[in-house]
């Protein structure tokens, strides 16, 4: 085991930039698995090769690489705990940080200035094998089409990790357009957006939480980088490389699941609404729904939690017909406006236990939620 | 000792409950040892019980105790119409009743004299209404607390009536053996026989510490308050059930993952048929498994909602079976058991999109209806044509 460390770590030493430094691990760290259970994959790699250093993180899930220039005084690589390190990085008091590994000892020394720590090391060639980017083809996707593609649908996914196909979100690249579709079974988003440049077609479950890190990684740019490799998924966007897997099975036909002919079709003010929406939504804990009261010219939002309080609210809209009232996980209802960027939007209802659908302007995505069956 | 109350409670448990049910169902059974159950015994009549014969005792073993018994396989639907026709008889008797079991219920009759006369009177009313609407045996003991209410129907059993008053309560439990104690299983019981102490009164003579050291904390202390009669849980109504479950034992061949799953479809199926049909939702799913060497494991998952959903239920508990597979196909799985906890009403139900064309809520509906009107038989699912559903009855205490 010693042997096989010196062999491997032998002298790896960098002289680099803090700052950089500082801001290329934190954005890696944030792949760093949290489960205790797995010691390495609380660590990030860092290679140095030929003028710069490498810094890789995954939790087997999801991997997060990049890279930066640096004085590599001695080639080879290391673990290093990643909180430990990425804290530690921040506070340096000196531009400049010096890394050097020291296999035998089994720790790196971080000096910078008048500062030197000792962290302890785990073996790099413990450290899982990231797929390799060069054998990866890709195409570019132009970012904001992609990412606020992502952030419409995404909130829909699941979060239960018993239902994994609906973790992700069905990605689907096709003749100049992209869709993504989510669902956590008790509602769907649906987004349809027009790509400008060719693409190849495409289709892949790509977990939700590896999609809300690209967003959070790629913050600047033009494009995206985007391949797709065995069972992994690759992004390229601002020097950092995202990897995740995809997820096996069948995506449910969301296709069957929309309605086709409603038997009403209100047309609100967004804002108004998700105001209104918010504030009865005050009174709504647990699993108590919020209510949608439809009457001649007016709806009443209503929520009552048994113990803690009830809350209503009226809107003006154009309603007719027999009175209706139906129910929704208010969360559910208010995210369902909140994707919405239209000034307008339209609730289409059936009936109290049939799906409702929210709509906005064309750029919106279609967002469908199962009522809640309301008492008596 | 001054005593506060009077003896109010009653504790009605019917006598061998599913092999009574099925005497009286077939006269050709009445007089003889009958044991339902052809595997592990699920209950014993009176006749079989005197050969020594026991609830979950292996069958071969049954059979060899009592070589004249007759076996019946179980009909849990008629002892299902039973119970319920049983628990009509203790609402007519009280407006407290607080059902433990199928066949088990604690009554509580005060301040009902001038309605329906003394604890006693409404007893053996109880007693002799159950025996005429519902043909069963039923035994029923009287005291101050819960506790003794139960020690007394024990004791007076089958077809009896035991009144504890509360001026005689040490009197009665000081001599009785120590398995009397509510609690007090076969383990605890050799714990307290290796210390030579066989009855209630030696235990209340111990103090509390040294029952803690002998027994564990809870027990110790739970053990201690039993032997000194103190019980102070009023009768509380219809008080609800934590979880839902079924379960299927597979026997000790090895069993197809098909066939597991059949299974786990089949249990999901009835679990949640039963927790709509009692207005109830929940949001643990919990996977109980029994392995080769019968040691048990249960894995449970939270879902962010609570449900009563067929295909929510299933897909969730199909997932904790496939986390378990490698231990299963290790040690052998013997039987399979699926609940749903965490219960609460279902008057805000979350509806559930059907994502696979055949699962939204609305299929639940229509087939909970169809069941109704035909009986639970009439549609199944094609993976369970053919397959006998050998459902393990719950198995009551002797």
């Amino acid at each position: 085991m010693i042997e096989a460390n010196t062999v491997i770590g032998t002298g790896m030493k960098i002289v680099t930039q803090r700052d950089e430094l500082a801001q290329k691990l934190g954005v890696v760290a944030r792949a760093v698995s949290t489960r205790a259970s797995v010691q390495i994959l609380s660590g990030v790699l860092l290679r140095a090769e030929s003028g710069r250093v490498h810094l890789a993180a995954t939790d087997m899930e999801l991997s997060l690489r990049s890279s930066l220039e640096a004085q590599v005084e001695g080639e080879g690589s290391v673990v290093v705990p990643g909180r430990l390190l990425v804290d530690l990085v921040r506070l340096l008091p000196d531009n400049e940080v010096t890394i050097e590994h020291r296999a035998e000892e089994s720790v790196v020394h971080v000096t910078s200035g008048s500062s030197t720590s000792t962290l302890h090391t785990y073996a790099a060639d413990d450290f899982p094998r990231l797929p390799d980017l060069d054998a990866v083809g890709t195409f570019t996707v132009d970012r904001e089409s992609l990412l606020d593609t992502v952030s419409r649908v995404a909130r829909s996914a699941s979060r239960d990790e018993s239902r994994p196909v609906l973790t992700g979100i069905l990605v689907r690249f096709e003749a100049g357009k992209l869709v993504m579709a989510a669902t956590d079974s008790y509602r769907l988003s649906v987004k349809e957006t027009e790509l400008s440049g060719a693409v190849p077609e495409l289709e892949a479950i790509i977990p939700a939480r590896a999609l809300g890190e690209l967003g959070r990684i790629a913050q600047t740019g033009e494009s995206v980088e985007l391949g797709v490799h065995e069972n992994q998924v690759v992004f390229a966007a601002d020097d950092v490389w995202l990897t995740t897997r995809r997820i096996d099975g069948q995506f449910p036909n969301y296709k069957q699941l929309l309605p086709e002919a409603f038997e009403h079709d209100v047309t609100l003010p967004r804002n108004e609404l998700l105001d209104v929406v918010r504030r009865v939504g005050v009174m709504v804990q647990r699993t108590s729904p919020i209510q949608l009261r439809f009457a001649e010219g007016e709806l009443t939002v209503f929520a009552r939690t048994q113990d803690v309080g009830e809350a209503k609210e009226s809107l003006p809209v154009q309603f007719s017909g027999d009175p209706l009232e139906i129910g929704f996980n208010a969360e559910f209802l208010r995210e369902g406006i909140e994707t919405m960027a239209e000034d307008e939007i339209r609730l289409r209802l059936i009936s109290p236990l049939r799906p409702a659908v929210i709509e906005g302007g064309a750029d919106d995505p279609t967002y469908l939620i199962m009522p809640i069956r309301l008492p008596g | 000792m001054f005593v506060f109350g009077a003896a109010t409670i009653l504790h009605a448990d019917l006598d061998a409950f599913y092999a009574s049910v099925e005497q009286r169902d077939d006269p050709r059974l009445r007089g003889r040892p009958v044991i339902v159950g052809a595997g592990v015994v699920l209950a014993a009549s009176y006749e079989a019980k005197a050969f020594g014969v026991r609830t979950a005792m292996g069958g071969r073993q049954a059979r060899r105790l009592c070589p004249g018994a007759v076996v019946v396989p179980p009909r849990m639907s008629a002892y299902a119409e039973a119970s319920k026709a049983a628990f009509r008889v203790f609402d007519d008797s009280s407006p407290l009743v607080e059902g433990l079991s199928i066949d088990e219920a604690f009554l509580d009759v005060r301040g009902l004299e001038r309605i329906s006369g003394t604890p006693t009177e409404i007893a053996a009313r109880l007693r002799r209404e159950v025996r005429e609407r519902v043909g069963l045996p039923i035994t029923v003991g009287v005291a101050r607390t819960k506790f003794l209410a139960k020690v007394a129907s024990g004791v007076a059993k089958p077809d009896g009536l035991l009144v504890v008053p509360p001026d005689r309560e040490l009197s009665f439990l000081h001599p009785l053996p120590v398995e009397h104690l509510w609690g007090v299983g076969p383990a605890t019981a050799r714990k307290l026989h290796e210390r030579r102490i066989s009855t209630v009164g030696e235990v209340a003579r111990l103090p509390e510490t040294v029952l803690v050291t002998i027994l564990g904390r809870a027990a110790g202390r739970h053990l201690y308050a039993l032997a000194h009669n103190r019980d102070p849980r009023p009768v509380v109504v219809g008080r609800r059930r934590r979880s839902i479950g079924s379960q299927c034992a597979l026997g000790r061949s090895r069993k197809t993952p098909e066939a597991v799953d059949a299974v786990l479809v089949s249990l999901v199926d009835r679990v949640t048929r039963r927790m709509r049909i009692a207005g109830r939702v929940g949001r643990t799913v919990v996977l109980r498994l029994r392995f080769g060497d019968f040691s048990r494991v249960t894995r449970s998952h939270t879902l962010p909602l609570p449900t009563a959903h067929t295909q929510t239920v299933l897909l969730t508990a199909q997932w904790l079976l496939s986390c378990a597979k490698p231990e299963i196909e290790r040690r052998g799985l013997t039987l399979v058991g699926v609940a749903v906890a965490n219960l609460d009403d279902d008057s805000s139900l979350q509806l559930v999109l059907p994502l696979d064309r055949f699962s939204g809520t609305a299929l639940d509906v229509a087939l909970d209806e169809v069941r109704r009107r035909f009986g639970s038989t009439a549609v199944t699912r094609a993976v369970l044509l053919g397959r006998e559903q050998g459902f393990t009855v719950p198995l009551l205490p002797d």
